[in-house]
């Protein structure tokens, strides 16, 4: 297909739903026009109707950023609410455009400051591709560590202030009058002295010829400001997501498309060494057959997935028949199937034993433990843990001559352009990737290698639109998993059951996501002598930033050992944790105490429960080691179990902190339920083992997830005000249920389980 | 081989072996897509849609079993996504990432026209659906609200 009958099929088929179904801005940046006529910036069009148009650079996984983002553009523009539509932003046009310089100086004093911007962090460019692209017109295209509203939001609040501007400047051209005369509200401009008015739609395409001739004296508002922002306001995709109208990457139809099926080495590091595409290329519908290498690690941030084959047909499940009974056999490295959970699980125990790496070293260890009148040690497990979102990992992609296009939802597009340029040689400002919504996303790296493998099959197959799709086994193979870990905490008490000295040991594969995370920089509970160290080993398995990242393995060793110190010290572990934060010299110590006393207080903590039920609190914080940017909440979870074992999250009962402002606080509850099932699932069912160098449980039979039936009858939320920027909360709340539970079963049937998930234990109890 | 099927009150002839699972001649052969493809084994429910009004996992059940029924998917639950179960999903601002939803939706409109006040108990016992961004919580408050608006409106009668 040569570009210009790409463009007209392109343009043909946007104009036809139901034969060729796309969401949202497909047309536009398919055909990489940079400007619309009514674009005032790059985030904003304004039609001649009032329609809003609001350009969104992340990417909707269900956490709301398709609402959020444009509420922080909306809030300033002072547009009609009801009028604005998200789309996605061009992800070609970035690799052409810089960013507008008025967007690149932070404002304000860092994350104390009310005025300003907070402490957005921007990555840099690099040898495995794209960490965020400190001058590219979106810069930072990501979507990950809970960070869309943290980065975006001084630069979106800026847009959305130099598109007003620009709006009452042009229209006080258009009047002749001063623009200090004019004032706007929900699309509708007003000159005080004369009552005139004029909707936003009527100045817009004069707006977007009308400069600002100082952008970067653009202030934002600071909260006390904010009408839009902070209030609740409902997903503005909801209503297509209710009538199954929302096109999700698996959904892409084109005209002359093929489907892909892939089977991918299920040992990490293998790769195919032969197939028989003869034996069934007569079934029906097929096409072809092709295998791939194991993508360049340089292409997926440095980790080793596998290399496959793919068969081509003109229905997936016919490629996934035909490839369910094509022969082939794997080149699989012998030292990688030599891996099972229980040596896995040795080696870390072992290297943990080993001196380690000292992050932290404060006061004497030694000397602490000597001192103590009583020593408290325990050691925890966490398996590997897949995200298993609910959309199988898939891609469309349309490999030309000179142009690559992608149909896909990935959390990194900017990382995806590079990857299809580096495979087919096309120079990026060619490759335009379509963004689709996401059928779940928790974590940056979840996709795998989905963009790679569709790429390097669409790359054998020049002129031919490719849906590759994985099978959901296929989606356990091409993702990268929550790090298997263990740790061992060592307390030496005084005599009052405070401890005064700490060593707390965790040993992970060597490039384990937040190695170190909640035993960073501080014990966060006070403890005079410290000592925090980490410990590497080598494992085959592609590990990632999956949902909680460290905070939910480390806060569940932490938490769970301050609730075995408070019981051997014979303390309450609320009044416990208190206590210990109280005297810590933390910056944000008052915030953590006041977590811990609404939690406590809205949970009826010390009212006496039936037996069989228990209640247990614990402190979920990301930064609070230092006075930047942090998050803190506090929850109690009320759980009940049964003799025969059954475990009841009944209740919970959630402080978190507001910062200096929620966007959208409907969106943060919905992120706060979301999470409670999340963890439960850690706690109770979910683990990946691993098997001959396989993982295990590879489809929803044995990689559980709870139902409705396991979703806690009560969930209380309450926000309290804090005087700093918050640092995200879209993946590490709720990591309380995972020690909490493990405390309700301890208070309920008196034993002490320290390796996830509890359901794979005996339960039972004895009244 | 050709065969007749009945989707959402249309008649739709359809290419394919008559054992292709019934989800697949959905989204690829009727162009259907809002139901979704989630495990292949009939576990997460993604696929549900109804078969004269009973819900069933699509991805197990072969699009011959659906010949001569009435197969209704979530584009058919209403004309224009005002059906109370939808205007209840709506008032909660239930799904997030809304992958699973529309298979949350079909089992939870079966549910309500055999009980048209279901109980908390009859939910958990027949809303099996997964849901990995956990939206169970405003998905069991819809249900509730969804039953009260077609009582009002006489929408199961």
């Amino acid at each position: 297909m040569n570009d210009k009958t790409r463009r007209e099929f392109l343009a043909t088929a946007a104009a036809a739903p139901g034969a060729f179904v796309l969401a949202f801005s497909v047309p536009q940046s398919a055909t990489g026009d940079t400007t619309a006529l009514d674009e005032i910036n790059a985030w904003i069009v304004i039609h001649a109707d009032d329609t809003v148009i609001i350009r969104i650079a992340q990417s909707e996984l269900g956490q709301g950023v398709w609402t959020s983002n444009a509420m922080m553009v909306a809030e300033e523009l002072q547009c009609e609410w009801s009028k604005v539509r998200p789309q996605y932003a061009s992800v070609n046009r970035d690799a052409r455009e810089k960013a507008p310089v008025w967007t690149l100086n932070v404002t304000g004093t860092g994350a104390m400051d009310p005025l300003g911007g907070g402490e957005p962090t921007f990555g840099n460019r690099n040898y495995v591709g794209v960490s965020g692209i400190p001058d590219s017109l979106y810069r930072r295209m990501r979507t990950n560590s809970a960070s869309s509203v943290k980065d975006g939001r001084y630069y979106l609040q800026l847009a959305g202030a130099e598109g007003r501007e620009r709006l009452l400047l042009a229209a006080a051209a258009e009047w002749n009058v001063p623009v200090v005369e004019l004032s706007s509200k929900d699309s509708v401009i007003t000159h005080q002295k004369s009552g005139r008015t004029m909707t936003y739609g009527h100045i817009a395409a004069r707006a977007a010829t009308t400069p600002h001739p100082h952008p970067e004296a653009i202030t934002i508002k600071p909260p006390d400001q904010w009408t839009l922002m902070g209030t609740e306001r409902k997903n503005l995709d909801i209503p297509d997501k209710v009538a199954g109208k929302v096109i999700y990457g698996i959904d892409i139809r084109m005209p002359g498309m093929k489907w892909a099926a892939v089977k991918a080495c299920p040992v990490y590091g293998g790769t195919i060494k032969s197939y028989d595409f003869d034996a069934v290329r007569q079934m029906p519908g097929v096409r072809s057959a092709v295998a791939f290498p194991i993508p360049d690690p340089a292409l997926t941030r440095g980790r080793i997935f596998s290399g496959g084959v793919a068969v081509i047909a003109d229905y997936w499940y016919q490629a996934k028949a035909a490839l369910e009974s094509m022969p082939m056999e794997w080149d699989i490295p012998p030292e990688a199937a030599a891996f099972n959970t229980a040596n896995m699980q040795n080696a870390l125990l072992t290297a943990m034993d080993m001196p380690g790496k000292v992050r932290v070293n404060a006061g004497n260890v030694d000397d602490g433990f000597a001192r103590a009148t009583k020593i408290v040690e325990a050691t925890y497990t966490t398996p590997y843990l897949a995200r298993a979102r609910m959309e199988p990992g898939n891609a469309t992609v349309l490999v030309t001559a000179n142009r690559v296009d992608i149909w896909i939802g990935d959390q990194s597009p900017q990382e995806v352009r590079f990857s299809a340029s580096k495979i087919t040689g096309i120079a990026e400002e060619n490759v335009y990737v379509n963004q689709c919504h996401l059928g779940g996303g928790f974590g940056r790296n979840g996709n795998g290698p989905q963009a790679e493998q569709a790429i390097m099959i669409a790359n054998a197959h020049r002129g031919t639109p490719i849906h590759m799709l994985w099978t959901r086994e296929e989606d356990f193979i091409g993702t990268t998993y929550r790090p298997m870990g263990v740790s061992r905490l060592k307390a030496g008490l005084d005599a009052d059951g405070f401890p005064i000295a700490l060593e707390v040991r965790v040993a992970m594969q060597h490039d384990a996501p937040g190695f170190d995370s909640s035993f960073d920089g501080s014990s966060r509970y006070y403890v005079p002598n410290y000592r925090f160290s980490t410990h590497e080993t080598r494992f085959h398995v592609p590990v990632g930033t999956r949902r909680g990242v460290g905070q939910a393995a480390g806060e569940f060793y932490r938490e769970s050992f301050m609730n075995e110190l408070a019981h051997s010290a014979g303390k309450d572990p609320y009044e416990y944790r208190r206590e210990l934060i109280a005297r810590t010299g933390l910056p944000y110590k008052d915030d953590m105490i006041k977590a811990l006393d609404i939690a406590a207080e809205m949970s009826g903590w010390g009212s006496p429960l039936p037996v069989g039920t228990a209640r247990a609190i614990a402190l979920e914080e990301r930064g609070a080691e230092s006075d930047h940017m942090a998050t803190i909440s506090a929850m109690v979870h009320t759980i009940s179990i049964s003799q025969e074992g059954r475990v009841k999250l009944q209740r919970v009962d959630v402080a978190h902190e507001t910062g200096f402002g929620l966007v959208n606080p409907l969106s943060v509850k919905k992120q706060i339920e979301g999470q409670i099932i999340w963890f439960y699932n850690d706690a109770m069912h979910q683990a990946n083992s691993i098997k001959d160098g396989q993982i295990v449980e590879n489809n929803f039979d044995r990689f559980k997830l709870a139902r409705i039936n396991e979703d806690p009858p009560e969930i209380n939320i309450r926000f309290f005000n804090t005087e700093h920027w918050l640092l995200g909360m879209g993946h590490d709340r709720a990591t309380s249920i995972q020690a909490s539970i493990g405390d309700a079963i301890f208070q309920i049937t008196g034993k002490r389980l320290r390796d996830l998930p509890f359901g794979r234990h005996d339960l039972t109890w004895e009244g | 081989m050709a065969f007749d099927i009945r989707v959402n009150g249309k008649k739709h002839s359809v290419d394919a072996a008559s054992a292709t699972p019934l989800l697949w001649v959905l989204r690829d052969h009727i162009g259907l897509t809002g139901t979704k493809f989630g495990c292949g084994i009939g576990q997460c429910g993604a696929c549900t849609v109804h078969i004269d009004g009973r819900a069933i996992r699509s991805c197990r059940v072969p699009a011959s079993a659906a010949v001569g029924k009435n197969i209704t998917t979530i584009e058919g639950v209403s004309p224009d996504g005002n059906h109370p179960i939808q205007v209840a999903w709506k008032n909660f601002d239930a799904p997030q990432c809304g992958y699973c939803q529309s298979g949350m939706i079909m089992s939870s409109l079966a549910l309500l026209r055999r009980h048209s006040e279901p109980t908390d108990s009859d939910i958990d016992n027949e809303v099996t659906n997964a849901c990995r961004c956990g939206t169970y919580h405003r998905v069991r408050k819809a249900i509730h609200m969804a039953a009260e608006l077609m009582k009002k409106e006489g929408v199961n009668e």
